[in-house]
């Protein structure tokens, strides 16, 4: 994947020469992924029985993950914009809870897939036309977003939300598998390398991480920056649709209770994949190992029987460590360490003269 | 009085009042009070009970612990932060006092120098990702909700606080005079003396300054970063004292309290109706209170409405976008937030 997503930066390097070249420190950021999720399966593997399996064992774990694969590659996009959808999480819930009670009353599975998906996509754009619109923070418009959403897929659910979806679906959505291969990992497949071909290769996606680094730049030079803004939330509401059915599909059930779960993983793994939180740069190939990375870590612990909750801790904590870490380097300018030191001891003999 | 010299310069007395009523309405204050108004009288027309005194003394008792809450959020919302960890900081208050009052007996005295010191710490740990590693609010304090809602389930262990003592109980629902209590009290004291601090002290006009414009306060000597790093302790302070306030009002608390109950996103929505941006350096606690007690009298008139109890976040989402959309100041904030994050010191 990382030479099928071209680097999104944009930012010009204000000295590139003693800085280090963005796009090398991009490229590293992606490889350091790859190291830290390699030396993590071979330590999983080793250190936890059962974790491996022959190999199938670890595929089969990705599907525990893979919904919030998902949700990342679209949060990954509003992010390259310069906004935020904090209703992701709870966009899966609903999306899980109307296509269940649609097929519930009667409705075709794949129909309702489609009506689900659909709805949440127009959800993304109810997001997108307020936050553009009423010029406001795309933070408030989408925290209110959530618990409207939450409390919408509560009241349809019900008590007990439907459950036992045709085998059908359950197979291609859900826990079937090609080969050794589960179909989620290909459905991800598929959705990695749409959304890495619109942000890398075609128009709007550059447009997207202009607009996230300078936006009145972006408006000057002919984008339309309202609509580019709509259409990512849009996006991002069908990616996270397309989680909540994966996640129905695992379960074989629909769930409203695991929408808030999924959030903060979903921007964990963003973060995690080098995407700026501010928007205007990040890769997509970032966001998909970063899936990994962290999905293989919690499964790991999971494993090894720590609870469901340190495993969110973790989760907590490693986005702290990442951001710090990765904030760090951003403010002395790249991971050039020698560069750092020389500098350092070639000013010595100044501090002490006054000044 | 120069009456004589302003009178054929000065606008007719009608006018001049019609120009401050003008004013006043475009108060967010004064605009919450009419839409709290419009909610009473409605619901009173509905359901006369709504306006029995034993009801409004519930509705007001019932914002203190979001209003105390919103006044730390309103703090930090001031210097352009955001924290989403209030929710697991009242809670983790609340189990630690709690435990110790229901199987020990711990005295009040103690359990409010407990809660200070834990929301001061858990405070600081947020200041400390923030303003030390600079990892932006929104991200930081949403890690530390898992870390900190984490922390909350171990130190509560499966268990429940059911049983508080009586002097508990008392601070959290007894009457000062009949119609005012206890807890009322303490709200109002808690708002005043942070309004009066935010208008009257060095630093919390500093807080005002970093948060209009950082790069502006950090070259007038403003320490920026420590401003910053304090909006979040004084934000953790208030959530361990709402925690306390919370445990002794409902008698209970466990290892998903605060979290279960959507504070963040109360706390969030008082402020935020009561007029402080997000943009940072405009608001302050008064909106917030009058914000958290509008919350209170809306969710207790979707009660009376017999709307069922789900949909009590979808209200409050409303209300949220609501608020936004009315405020006439959010005009282009998304282009000066920008524009701010590109700028910081």
């Amino acid at each position: 994947m990382a030479t099928a997503a071209p680097r999104t930066e944009l930012r010009p390097s204000p000295s590139a020469g003693s800085r280090g070249d963005p796009r090398r420190r991009d490229r590293n950021w992606v490889l350091a992924l790859v190291v830290l999720l390699v030396a993590e399966v071979l330590y999983f593997s080793v250190t936890v029985s059962g974790f491996f399996g022959n190999g199938t064992g670890l595929l089969a774990l990705t599907e525990q993950f893979l919904d919030i694969g998902a949700i990342a590659l679209g949060l990954s996009v509003v992010i390259l914009a310069g906004e935020i959808d904090l209703s992701a999480g709870t966009m899966s819930s609903f999306a899980g809870i109307v296509m269940a009670v649609l097929w519930r009353d009667g409705m075709e599975i794949w129909l309702a897939v489609v009506v689900a998906l659909l709805l949440s996509a127009a959800v993304g754009a109810v997001n997108g036309l307020i936050t553009t619109f009423f010029k406001v923070d795309s933070l408030l418009v989408t925290l209110a977003m959530q618990f409207i959403l939450g409390s919408v897929a509560t009241a349809l659910g019900g008590a007990s939300p439907p459950y036992g979806f045709p085998s059908s679906f359950v197979t291609i959505a859900g826990t079937g598998t090609v080969g050794p291969i589960p179909n989620q990992l290909i459905v991800f497949a598929v959705l990695a390398i749409v959304v890495s071909l619109l942000v890398g290769r075609t128009r709007v996606g550059r447009s997207l991480a202009l607009i996230g680094y300078n936006r009145p730049a972006a408006r000057y030079s002919g984008i339309r920056v309202n609509r580019t803004i709509v259409g990512a939330f849009v996006v991002s509401g069908l990616m996270a649709g397309i989680g909540g059915i994966l996640v129905s599909g695992l379960y074989n059930a629909a769930r409203n209770d695991i929408g808030d779960s999924l959030l903060l993983p979903g921007i964990t793994v963003v973060v995690l994949g080098g995407v700026d939180i501010f928007g205007g740069k990040g890769r997509i190939s970032g966001v998909i190992v970063a899936t990994f990375v962290l999905g293989f870590l919690t499964e790991g612990l999971l494993v090894a029987g720590d609870s469901s909750l340190s495993a969110t801790m973790v989760t907590g904590i490693l986005l702290l460590v990442a951001l710090a870490f990765k904030i760090g380097l951003d403010r002395r300018g790249g991971v050039d360490v020698v560069a750092v030191v020389r500098r350092r001891l070639r000013r010595i003999p100044v501090a002490g003269e006054p000044s | 009085m120069s009456a004589t010299i302003g009178v054929d310069r000065a606008p007719s007395v009608g006018a001049s009042v019609r120009g401050l009523l003008r004013r006043a309405v475009r108060l967010r204050e004064i605009q919450l009070l009419l839409a709290i108004a419009v909610v009473v009288a409605l619901s009173a027309i509905a359901h006369p009970n709504f306006v029995s005194p034993g009801n409004i003394s519930f509705m007001l008792a019932d914002s203190v612990v979001t209003a105390v809450l919103a006044t730390g959020q309103t703090i930090v919302v001031l210097a352009k932060g955001i924290d989403l960890s209030v929710a697991p900081i009242l809670g983790i208050a609340a189990v630690v006092v709690g435990f110790p009052a229901q199987n020990h007996n711990l005295p009040i005295l103690p359990a409010v120098g407990i809660v200070v010191v834990v929301g001061l710490v858990l405070g600081v740990g947020n200041g400390i990702f923030v303003s030390v590693s600079r990892i932006p609010p929104i991200i930081a304090t949403l890690a530390t909700l898992s870390v900190y809602g984490g922390l909350q389930f171990i130190i509560a262990n499966g268990q429940e606080i059911v049983n508080i003592p009586n002097a508990y109980d008392a601070l959290g629902n007894n009457d000062v005079v009949s119609g005012i209590p206890w807890i009322l009290v303490i709200g109002v004291g808690i708002a005043v003396v942070v309004a009066l601090f935010l208008r009257h002290t060095n630093l919390g006009r500093s807080i005002y300054a970093v948060g209009n414009n950082a790069d502006a306060a950090h070259r007038s000597g403003i320490r920026v970063q420590r401003v910053i790093f304090l909006t979040y302790v004084l934000s953790g302070l208030l959530a361990g004292i709402a925690g306390l306030l919370y445990l002794c009002h409902t008698g209970s608390a466990d290892s998903t309290t605060g979290t279960d109950s959507n504070v963040n996103l109360t706390s969030i929505a008082a402020t935020l109706i009561g007029g402080t941006t997000l943009t940072g350096g405009r608001g302050g606690v008064v909106g917030s209170v009058i914000g958290a007690v509008f919350l209170s009298v809306a969710l207790t008139a979707m009660v009376f409405a017999r709307i069922p109890a789900i949909w009590e976040p979808a209200g409050v989402g409303l209300l949220i976008l609501l608020a936004m959309v009315t405020d006439r100041h959010s005009s282009n904030l998304a282009a000066r937030a920008h524009r701010h994050r590109q700028a910081g010191p």
